[in-house]
């Protein structure tokens, strides 16, 4: 062991080699790459997708990958395009995504602000309901959420962005404990500044860079939890297309056509890599504090 | 201590009322008729009447919520709109198959991701090995259960013919041979029966388990550059100590804090876990038992298993709370 470390320590690099960029920057590069792509792939799902997906071929039902030439990744129970239902998946995942990462954001910011800058009783009941929240793991929470309101896009982003609340709220309540103790917030309660004007113009700004760390991670989550809720049956319901709904039909057929789970797991299984890369690299690069968070 | 623990008991008790008023509404929210969804949209006016005063839900919702919550304390959640009969009956034959899935996941995880976080924060600084580590646990973080638990079972029960494709085996039977004492009597009997149920166990347990490693793993790496980072980890090398030494004896102790909070967030995320896989592996259990009965819109089993989880959730943190103070006598509690 004492042999390994020190041929380990032997090989450390300083931060400002070549090599210690690289090693820096590659996982932010790599996960960028992949999440653009991911975007891209969203974005123009109605240009580069080969066909419609709800198109229905009777003559290629539930065919291997690249047997028939128009269906690069087979087809489902239906005859249906899975490159294209993916592609198109790409959308709903990433929409999913990113709206409940916003919508947990601005419902969980200003009160964990709030609740940190204001402390007292403010705080105690803001932190109660959150801790009451928090007793429910995301995916059930979310769960509870979407078979109350019922299976649609907006649902969906309602339900996944009430579960992420509690995460933003506490993580911006300890940021603000610490932002208030500063000696630029002194100054500008000296110089007559509201709490209101405090919150927003100093809290926020000096919080927000850790939060959009933490909300990259967030949006490898609640691309996680829309496939499971889907899976579940309790997503967005088919036709449209979704990672996990496509996922959840063709579990019937993994016997005989397995192509249909596989290729839509991958693709979330990529979508989350992504944002997890992006995330976990920018985390470590601006704020290694964050680590535990 | 006391003190400590009988504050912590107080502040679980509204954030349980809490989190069980949010249940109860959630579920009396449902889209659609419970009644409409037991006996079809042809039932007549009066039948669903009769079926909306037999399940209580005829009361106005303050009297329900109320009496909602004083049974659920008492465990009784009702019964079972489909089934009929009582739902923590259903719950408490339910309950052992999710809990030997939980604890076999639990094993795995800690088998694969403890050792991968610890040798991961040892050999950081050698890229040979920290990277294909932390390639794994990224991996595994990213790879849904439900994904993974559908190519094990393409991969080890459909291609291989290794393990069974659905079902959770005769758990129920072994717990009854224990029961009645016929383990005693009958060992070869329960010797079969526990092979069958750790035959159907393997691959959830994998699944569930490798997805819960990766969070383990990254738990438990910046837990051990926590330690490694202190003082007396460099005076104990500055002594001249052995790496080995080091390691063992007082880097590892010091981890035991921090993994009993890995501990308590690893329940909580292995028991949300256990809905999708066992929904994927067709296994009896809580998380099945969930989704069907929401399904089905059948509110006290949904309502029952819910609170369940949330309640064991709770428990859970209240415990490896305590337990900080146990292990750790520097921590100090007023």
């Amino acid at each position: 062991m004492a042999v390994a470390l020190s041929i380990a320590r032997a090989g450390e690099e300083s931060p400002g080699t070549t090599r210690a960029r690289l090693r820096r920057w590659l996982p932010i590069g790599i996960g960028l790459l992949m999440a653009a792509a991911m975007v891209v792939v969203a974005a123009a799902a109605p240009l580069i997708a080969p066909l419609s997906p709800s198109a229905q071929f009777s003559d290629s039902v539930l065919k291997g990958p690249g047997v028939v030439e128009r269906h690069l990744l087979g087809t489902d129970e239906f005859g249906r395009d899975i490159l294209s239902r993916i592609i198109w998946g790409a959308r709903v995942s990433l929409e999913v995504g990113l709206a409940s990462v916003i919508f947990g954001f601005v419902l969980g910011v200003p009160l964990g602000i709030l609740a940190g800058v204001r402390g007292g009783r403010v705080e105690t009941l803001i932190m109660r309901c959150a801790d009451m929240l928090m007793a429910f793991p995301t995916l059930l929470l979310a769960l509870i959420i979407v078979t109350a309101l019922g299976g649609s896009l907006l649902n969906e982003i309602l339900a996944i962005g009430v579960a992420l609340t509690p995460n933003f709220l506490r993580l911006a309540r300890s940021l603000a404990l610490t932002i208030r103790e500063q000696d630029y917030i002194l100054a500008a309660r000296a110089l007559g500044s509201g709490q209101l004007r405090v919150m927003a113009r100093h809290v926020f700004p000096n919080a927000l860079y850790a939060l959009v760390v933490v909300g990259t991670l967030y949006i490898a989550t609640a691309i996680r939890t829309e496939a499971g809720l889907s899976f579940l049956g309790l997503g967005i319901p088919p036709p449209t297309p979704s990672w996990g709904n496509i996922l959840s039909e063709g579990r019937q057929y993994i016997k005989c056509c397995p192509w249909i789970t596989t290729f839509s797991g991958l693709a979330i299984m990529v979508a989350v890599l992504a944002f997890n890369l992006v995330g976990d690299a920018l985390r470590d690069l601006l704020d290694p504090r964050l680590k535990g968070e | 201590m006391f003190q400590y623990v009988l504050r912590r008991l107080l502040v679980a008790v509204p954030m349980l009322l809490g989190a069980m008023s949010i249940v109860f509404l959630a579920m009396r929210i449902l889209p659609g008729d419970p009644c409409v969804a037991m006996m079809g949209d042809q039932a007549s006016t009066a039948a669903l009447a009769d079926c909306t005063k037999n399940l209580g839900l005829h009361r106005p919702l303050a009297v329900q919520y109320v009496d909602y919550l004083w049974r659920s304390v008492q465990f009784d959640f009702g019964k079972s709109f489909r089934q009929g009969y009582p739902v923590s009956e259903y719950i408490a034959r339910m309950f052992p198959h999710t809990f030997v899935l939980v604890v076999a996941s639990a094993v795995v995880a800690a088998l694969v991701g403890i050792p991968i976080g610890i040798v991961s924060a040892l050999k950081r600084r050698n890229p040979l090995v920290d990277y294909p580590l932390r390639i794994i646990a990224l991996l595994g973080l990213s790879m849904p259960v439900f994904w993974l638990g559908i190519l094990l079972l393409i991969a080890f029960s459909l291609h291989l013919n290794l393990f069974p494709l659905i079902g959770g085996g005769d758990l129920d039977g072994v717990l009854a041979m224990i029961r009645s004492g016929e383990v005693f009597s009958q060992p070869r009997d329960f010797l079969a029966g526990v092979v069958d149920v750790l035959h159907h166990l393997t691959l959830p347990a994998l699944a569930l388990g490798f997805t819960l490693a990766a969070t383990v793993s990254r738990l438990s790496r910046s837990a051990m550059l926590e330690v490694i980072s202190q003082d007396y980890i460099r005076t104990a090398r500055a002594k001249g100590q052995r790496e080995r030494l080091v390691v063992y004896k007082h880097a590892l102790r010091n981890m035991m804090v921090p993994l009993l909070t890995i501990i308590g967030i690893f329940i909580a995320i292995a028991l949300t876990g256990t809905v999708l896989t066992e929904t994927v592996f067709t296994r009896p259990g809580l998380g099945k038992m969930l989704v069907d009965a929401i399904g089905a819109r059948d509110y006290p089993l949904a309502q029952g298993a819910i609170t369940v989880f949330t309640m064991i959730i709770i428990f859970v943190n209240l415990v490896v709370d305590m337990l900080y103070a146990v292990v750790d006598p520097r921590i100090t509690y007023r």
